[in-house]
């Protein structure tokens, strides 16, 4: 029942996969940047190309992909709309809604396509990293982005019981719903409250019997974090080429001669 | 009985008594102890004040009265990093103990709190994942794992603080046949070749007297009985008041005895004693096979 | 200026069509839809409320070495009761509640920032909802004004005497409503472009209605069935969580 997210590919052996996390957040973030920098459409669009490409290449099937950017898709149409009547400009056909005159532009159009290819390109990015890095890869990077460890640890935490309460949540949902507990409106609004409140004691619950257990083993307030391994030479340096060629490439796009 | 506060001792509890904020008694004047290198069983019905002791045993709770040592010191003199090298608790859900992302993290998680090194840490980490037979499974994330999978990936997180004595509640519970004989393999492994002292707490009687060199039989946070297991079982008055039953093997031969008049010798507990009595009693002619030794 | 042709009409149909389904996908702002000011802008403005929150997590679980595993937990467990597809009657869609109310009033405005700082970084990397560049400006308000309008309101209505289920269904409502009121008014600042501000405002906030003003009564119905549920079952989790919050 869940639209929990799949950490699934992340957990496959692929090169992508393999690389170091903080080299594919560099990348990422780099790319994204000049995504929502770009004023052209041909660089979101092109990074879009690209990082969809690279995911159907590592096997993740195209309907995953096609689903994960059908939510950025609609909200592309509503800003090309939006900006369509909101950019003053040249008027190509006009309106009267609820006593509002608009009026759409040229402008407006172009303004809204150009916003609607940055969301695809950066949403884009956004799904490959997701898709090569595990989210505890990720945490544990973060702190080398000076993300402080407690942040890490509670994210840590969320991310593993996530699952298993999801379960849990499922499993009484199910058996509410086998009993009839979502048979009519009224029904629906206390057993949902009820699921709630379920959840969030057997998450106390379980907090509790974690704690004990982290005890245990000698916590005593705070983890422990491994030191963080250093970068490895040959993804240094391929840092080194990848991001004057994402600088290269956005000037030239960006100052490109009409 | 009560023992003497005594060196030799690998976990020792006297006169303990319990009693939960909201008036359950849960432990009346309990009197545990274990040598080093044994293996005990602790088999008791639910709510006999099982989980109770062992929570007392591992310094999570602290009784109003009485006294417990581990290693002939006294648990309330120990800080918990010195606890947590001689005594480790492997809890009945494994989910309540993986907490880390992943298996490589979650079993170096305790190493790391005792401060070690990277590389012994490291080292830790693969020699307890391999013996409990999970090290392919070092770099899989948590929530990926199978029930059994994280059953044994819960106990090597223990077993890389390395514990003198390992408690156990239920390790069996819920694991399918082969995941349960593994599971007994692995702890007698454990005891045997690397001299660990094993306490098990369980319900379960049939996996029992293979393994278990003593029993204790707990019933309303009391000690009803302790003893070598055929000892323990030939008590069948107090097996039945502390609402566990025999082996069911031993309890087939037990009633062809007692009910049928077959003339057995003793009572067989495991399988391989039990056929072994049976042979016995069948005409030699009437085997048409026969296959050298005991079994098991 | 020309006539409608046949083309434009089909045009306008898709447009309607996507945009209508637009606010139930925008329960988090994009990635790529604020410009890079903006994106700086908004995580400047949530950042010291994230700070606060590490800050009061961190001196809490200095005196109860358990706070951090209750907060994790509690966290996953509001992150995924709003992960819950919940059917919204009039948009014919699936949308999820915030849950950032109910996290309010059980662990603390400032702690609550945190986990939903967690939650939303969690849902763009792996169901790219919401974005990276615009965290900032999700945490705001999402995190921000969901978890600090949630409690106020909370502390609010049990001051002015109301029971603790009816000051649980206020948070949950209204933190929901502000979290897209301030939506809305962050998509506004980027995107009104020459038209005027208010406008803008207006319009968008009126996509949401059809939305939020059910799933926000429902998201109060389940605050209050939650709290109600915890106060009865587990009073004693309540005192644990709550004081001494130095919000």
């Amino acid at each position: 029942m869940f639209d929990l997210f799949l950490d699934f590919f992340a957990n496959r052996d692929n090169h992508l996969t393999r690389m170091d996390s903080r080299t594919k957040m560099i990348v990422a973030s780099s790319l994204i940047l000049a995504v929502i920098l770009s004023t052209k459409i041909i660089l979101p669009l092109i990074v879009l190309a690209v990082c969809v490409s690279i995911m159907l290449i590592i096997g993740i099937p195209a309907k995953l992909v096609f689903l994960r950017l059908i939510a950025p898709m609609s909200i592309v149409l509503a800003l090309v709309v939006v900006q369509t009547f909101s950019v003053n400009g040249t008027g190509f056909f006009s309106v009267s809604l609820f006593g509002l005159h608009l009026v759409a532009t040229h402008e407006g159009l172009t303004h809204g396509i150009m916003l609607g290819s940055r969301v695809l390109g950066a949403v884009s990015v956004m799904i490959l990293l997701g898709s090569v890095t595990p989210a505890h890869k990720i945490f544990h990077a973060l702190r080398w982005f000076k993300v402080p460890d407690t942040w890490v640890e509670i994210a840590l935490l969320i991310y593993r019981y996530t699952f298993t309460l999801a379960d849990q949540t499922t499993d009484i949902a199910e058996a509410q719903k086998l009993r009839l507990g979502y048979s009519s409106l009224r029904r629906s609004l206390s057993s949902i409250g009820v699921l709630a409140g379920t959840v969030i004691t057997r998450s106390m619950d379980q907090a509790m019997r974690t704690y004990e257990a982290m005890t245990l083993r000698g916590y005593n307030g705070a983890m422990r974090f491994e030191a963080l391994p250093k970068m490895p030479k040959t993804e240094f340096m391929g840092l080194l080429i990848v991001l004057p060629l994402i600088i290269a490439t956005y000037c030239a796009v960006e100052w490109w001669p009409k | 009985m009560v023992a003497e506060v005594n060196q030799q001792f690998a976990v020792q509890a006297s006169g303990v008594t319990y009693t939960y904020q909201e008036g359950t008694r849960a432990l009346r004047d309990v009197d545990f102890w274990v040598e080093p290198g044994e293996f005990v069983a602790m088999l008791a019905s639910n709510g006999s004040g099982k989980t109770t002791l062992i929570k007392v045993l591992v310094g999570l709770l602290e009784p109003q009265n009485g006294i417990v040592n581990i290693n002939g010191q006294n648990i309330r003199k120990l800080t918990r990093k010195d606890l947590c090298r001689q005594i480790g608790l492997v809890l009945q859900n494994p989910v309540d103990q993986l907490f880390a992302a992943t298996v490589d993290e979650d079993v170096a998680y305790g190493p790391r709190n005792l401060g070690l090194a990277e590389q012994e840490i490291n080292k830790r980490v693969v020699e307890s994942l391999e013996s409990v037979a999970a090290l392919e499974l070092r770099h899989r994330p948590i929530h990926h794992l199978s029930f059994g999978e994280q059953k044994r990936v819960s106990m090597a997180g223990v077993l890389a603080m390395h514990p003198s004595t390992l408690i156990l509640d239920e390790p069996t519970a819920g694991l399918d046949p082969a995941g349960e004989a593994l599971m007994m393999r692995l702890l007698n492994r454990l005891n045997r070749e690397q001299g660990i002292t094993v306490i098990l707490a369980t319900h379960s009687v049939d996996l029992l007297p293979l393994f278990a060199d003593r029993i204790y039989v707990l019933r309303h946070g009391k000690v009803l009985k302790q003893g070598p297991s055929d000892e323990i079982f030939c008590d069948h008055e107090m097996i039945n008041q502390a609402c566990l039953r025999l082996p069911y093997i031993a309890d087939l031969l037990h009633k062809m005895k007692e009910h049928d008049g077959v003339p057995i010798n003793g009572l067989p507990l495991t399988l391989g004693e039990a056929r072994m009595r049976l042979l016995e009693l069948i005409p030699e002619d009437m085997i048409t096979k026969h296959t050298e030794g005991k079994l098991q | 200026m020309i006539n409608l042709s046949r083309t434009a009409i089909a045009f306008i149909a898709v447009l309607i069509v996507g945009t209508a389904a637009a606010p139930v996908y925008a329960m988090h702002i994009s990635e790529g839809i604020l410009p890079m000011g903006w994106a700086v802008l908004w995580f400047l403005a949530s950042l010291p409320f994230v700070v606060l929150g590490l800050r009061n997590l961190r001196i809490r679980s200095e005196k109860e070495p358990h706070f951090k595993a209750l907060v994790g937990l509690v966290g996953a467990g509001v992150f995924v009761i709003s992960c819950m597809p919940i059917p919204v009657p009039i948009a014919g869609t699936c949308s999820h509640p915030c849950g950032t109310g109910l996290a309010a009033i059980l662990i603390g405005p400032s702690i609550s920032v945190v986990v939903s700082s967690v939650a939303l970084l969690l849902q763009a990397l792996f169901l790219a909802h919401g974005g990276l560049t615009t965290l900032g400006a999700n945490i705001f308000s999402m995190g921000v004004a969901g978890s600090f309008v949630g409690y106020g309101i909370f502390v609010l209505s049990r001051r002015m005497g109301l029971s603790f289920v009816v000051a649980a269904f206020l948070a949950g409502v209204l933190s929901d409503w502000a979290t897209y009121s301030t939506t809305s008014f962050i998509l506004t600042g980027a995107l009104h472009a020459d038209t005027s501000f208010w406008k803008m405002f207006v319009t968008i906030l009126l996509a949401f209605v059809p939305t939020q003003v059910p799933l926000g009564i429902l998201e109060g119905f389940l605050s209050a069935g939650a709290y109600t549920f915890v106060h009865s079952r587990r009073p004693e989790y309540l005192g644990i969580l709550v004081k001494g919050d130095a919000v």
